[in-house]
């Protein structure tokens, strides 16, 4: 066990430093540099001084040059300035990971809560109206696009019924009124995001949960159950529900990716200071270190996530074994 | 003799015989099998209907007159089902055109209209100009006064600076039925041919990892993992961000023009190969232990042969799921780039882009976020439920709902 933890670990590591490279190279294709920039904001600037701060920031070397010195810095724990914001990359980073963090775990809890219960109703009721109905939106949950599902939660719930805010992450420069009540707030701006980033986590699960119970059902252990005169509930939950959690534990960890991913598009539409909006506020402003940075810890979250939930599985499922 | 004779057994006549006798083949088999899936074959009419308007975009612009590019400043975010007039500008330059291409008959006119006293100008240069400076309705019903064939023919060049707009204008005042009309051409062309590309890759990566097992499966198996498991829009946006032209491999390939298309569609493929690949490599591991292989090996057929011969035609029926729910997919990852603006670049209109502006334009224009994003989602589930349908009519052992 401790060797395939420590081989996975390894593994994760090096597909890290991999994509730190191939992300860094990315970047230097992109159009515009920080030289560029300052030829553009000031007129005067002349050729001379224009090679002597490409020589400055070392913008002549080739980009593996300028990788190992990025990442001797990193090593050093210097993560860089921000150019766009003005400060050191790490007080950049804390609060937007924080609240990258509550929105995808809150959505993730959301969207179990309510799809679980579903799948397993209308497993329960194969071929009927009920099933079919289910069945139906979660087809439409997977095909909605999730950033036009936050578009139009805006316009219904913001804008014709003005019941919670368009955008943003909580009210700017409102009284520090303890505890709870700022939890109130943020929790106001957090349901539109919710809403739209775990609509199509549900679709998603609905239709899992569904077929691996319906898969459950099937098995001879439940017909013995039925034989044996156990009650339905003790039938549903604790033979088949059991058996179909396996599978879709499988499922949760892979999700838990996409929604990480959908992050990114959820915060832009809802202007959400998550690491996502970073993430791309900085790719889109050539904010070179902060984009580095918040590019390689999305993915290194998600690699790690990947990593529990691969352990995870094993806890779920004893017959499974990491030799 | 005579017990066989009683019996009564039913006359068949050997041609009805020969009807029921017959096997099915495969394919009217599979057919039947996905009718039985109702919304599957109503995914299958909209994605034709969807194609075929695809397909026939430029003959929608000629019949209906409407211009994708076409901007006037002075109606923008009208709502739907509304009739704008061109600017004044706009009529006096086509007008000035017209009297350029066809000097005797704007001549002709001109001294009509003066003759008729139709006009209040005496000078007939002015002419014309004075009835373009006219509401539309008002210079139609002069035209139709004057009645001469020459009249007819600048009635019609009148009648286009009124056009209907079905689903209204945006924010440049173009016309977005039409504009929808071309973003189904480029969101659906984009989704078909990622889902083709990335098929065709995945089909070779999984059947040289399957085929040949050892380290080529191992390489390339770590490779599909790993992309698997990235998350696939930070890196996607990354990618999507990087000016191509930089890139001396694919300078050639790209002019300004397409450049946006042929990146979308390259990044696309690149990250969606990876589920054709495992699903084919778990297929041809499984085939290469059955009797037909080792038949057709031991008869020395090269692996080209039973690799393309013998295992492809047993692949065929899952794969053909798999890419049309990637369809869908890449119908969605389209839009998403789009919509941050790093796909699809404008003028040319993809539904992803149509929603970039629109989120601004929330208040004036609520709409304009609306219609793209149905037009996707109606797509999308189109697709999802089509592939679902032959999930079911390939695959009998496949729980039946």
């Amino acid at each position: 066990m401790t060797t395939y933890i420590l081989r996975r670990l390894i593994q994760t590591l090096a597909v890290i430093a991999i994509l730190s490279y191939v992300c860094f190279y990315l970047m230097t294709l992109m159009p515009g540099d920080p030289v560029d920039m300052m030829i553009s904001s000031n007129p005067k600037i002349t050729a001379a001084d224009v090679a002597r701060l490409r020589e400055l920031y070392g913008l002549d070397q080739p980009s593996y040059v300028r990788y190992s010195h990025w990442v001797g810095d990193i090593l050093k724990g210097e993560l860089g300035y921000s150019r766009t914001y003005r400060v050191p990359v790490q007080e950049l980073l804390g609060p937007r990971l924080t609240s990258t963090f509550i929105l995808s775990m809150v959505a993730l809890i959301f969207s179990i809560a309510i799809s679980v219960p579903l799948g397993v109703f209308s497993a329960l009721r194969p071929g009927s109206k009920v099933d079919y109905v289910i069945n139906f939106f979660s087809f439409a949950g997977i095909s909605i696009p999730s950033f036009w599902l936050g578009i139009v939660c805006i316009i219904f719930f913001a804008v014709w019924i003005p019941l919670f805010p368009a955008g943003g992450t909580q009210t700017i420069g409102g009284p520090d009124a303890g505890f709870f009540a700022d939890l109130l707030d943020r929790s106001k701006y957090l349901v539109l995001p919710v809403l739209s980033l775990s609509l199509q986590q549900i679709g998603r699960f609905v239709r899992f949960t569904r077929s691996a119970m319906l898969e459950s059902l099937r098995n001879d252990f439940i017909r013995t159950a039925k034989a044996k005169g156990l009650p339905r509930q003790i039938i549903i939950w604790r033979h088949a529900f059991r058996n179909a959690l396996i599978p879709l534990i499988t499922i949760l960890a892979l999700s838990i990716s996409s929604i990480f991913s959908g992050a990114i598009i959820t915060e832009t539409v809802f202007a959400y200071q998550g690491v996502g909006k970073l993430t791309y506020d900085s790719i889109i402003g050539n904010d070179f270190n902060v984009a580095m940075v918040s590019f390689i810890i999305s993915v290194a979250m998600v690699l790690i996530m990947n990593l529990v939930a691969d352990l995870l599985y094993g806890v779920a499922d004893p017959r499974i074994s990491y030799s | 003799m005579e017990m066989t004779e009683q019996m009564t057994i039913p006359q068949v006549s050997d041609e009805t015989r020969r009807k029921h006798e017959q096997a099915l083949p495969m394919w009217r088999i599979v057919l039947s099998q996905f009718a039985e899936h109702k919304m599957a074959v109503v995914g299958c009419i909209i994605i034709v209907l969807f194609m075929a308007i695809a397909l026939s975009a430029p003959l929608i612009e000629a019949v209906t007159g409407l211009d994708p590019d076409a901007q006037n400043v002075f109606n923008r975010y009208q709502p739907p089902f509304t009739r704008t007039i061109a600017g004044q500008d706009i009529r006096e330059t086509t007008i000035e055109k017209f009297t350029k291409d066809k000097p005797e008959v704007a001549q002709k006119l001109e001294t009509s209209l003066i003759e008729k006293s139709l006009v209040t100008t005496q000078s007939p240069a002015d002419a014309l100009f004075e009835l373009t400076s006219k509401p539309v309705p008002e210079a139609l019903k002069i035209l139709e006064q004057v009645g001469s064939s020459e009249a007819l023919e600048l009635k019609k060049t009148f009648q286009t600076f009124e056009s209907y707009h079905l689903f209204g204008t945006d924010e440049l005042g173009r016309d977005v039925f039409i504009r929808l009309i071309y973003g189904t051409r480029i969101s659906m062309s984009v989704g078909v041919l990622v889902a083709i590309v990335s098929a065709l890759v995945g089909l070779l990566i999984g059947a040289l990892a399957g085929f040949y097992g050892g380290a080529i499966d191992t390489i390339l198996m770590r490779v599909t993992d790993a992309l698997i498991s990235l998350p696939l829009l930070p890196v996607m946006i990354v990618i999507a961000a990087i000016d191509m032209q930089k890139l001396p491999a694919l300078k050639a390939l790209v002019s300004t023009q397409n450049e946006s298309i042929f990146k979308m569609v390259l990044i696309l493929c690149l990250f969606s190969w990876m589920t054709v690949a495992r699903l084919v490599r778990g297929s041809i591991l499984s085939l290469r232990e059955r009797e037909f292989i080792l038949a057709s090996k031991t008869l020395g057929a090269t692996d080209f042969t039973i690799i393309f011969r013998h295992m492809f035609p047993n692949v065929i029926a899952p794969m053909l799921v798999s890419i049309t729910l990637g369809v869908g997919e890449s119908i969605l990852f389209e839009a998403a780039l789009s919509f941050l603006g790093l796909g699809i670049q404008p003028p040319t209109p993809s539904w992803g882009n149509m929603l970039f502006n629109a989120q601004e334009l929330i208040y004036q224009a609520p709409f304009l976020a609306i219609l793209p994003g149905v037009m996707i989602l109606l797509t999308v589930i189109s697709f999802n439920y089509l592939g679902d349908g032959l999930q079911d009519a390939v695959d009998p052992k496949a729980i039946r709902r």
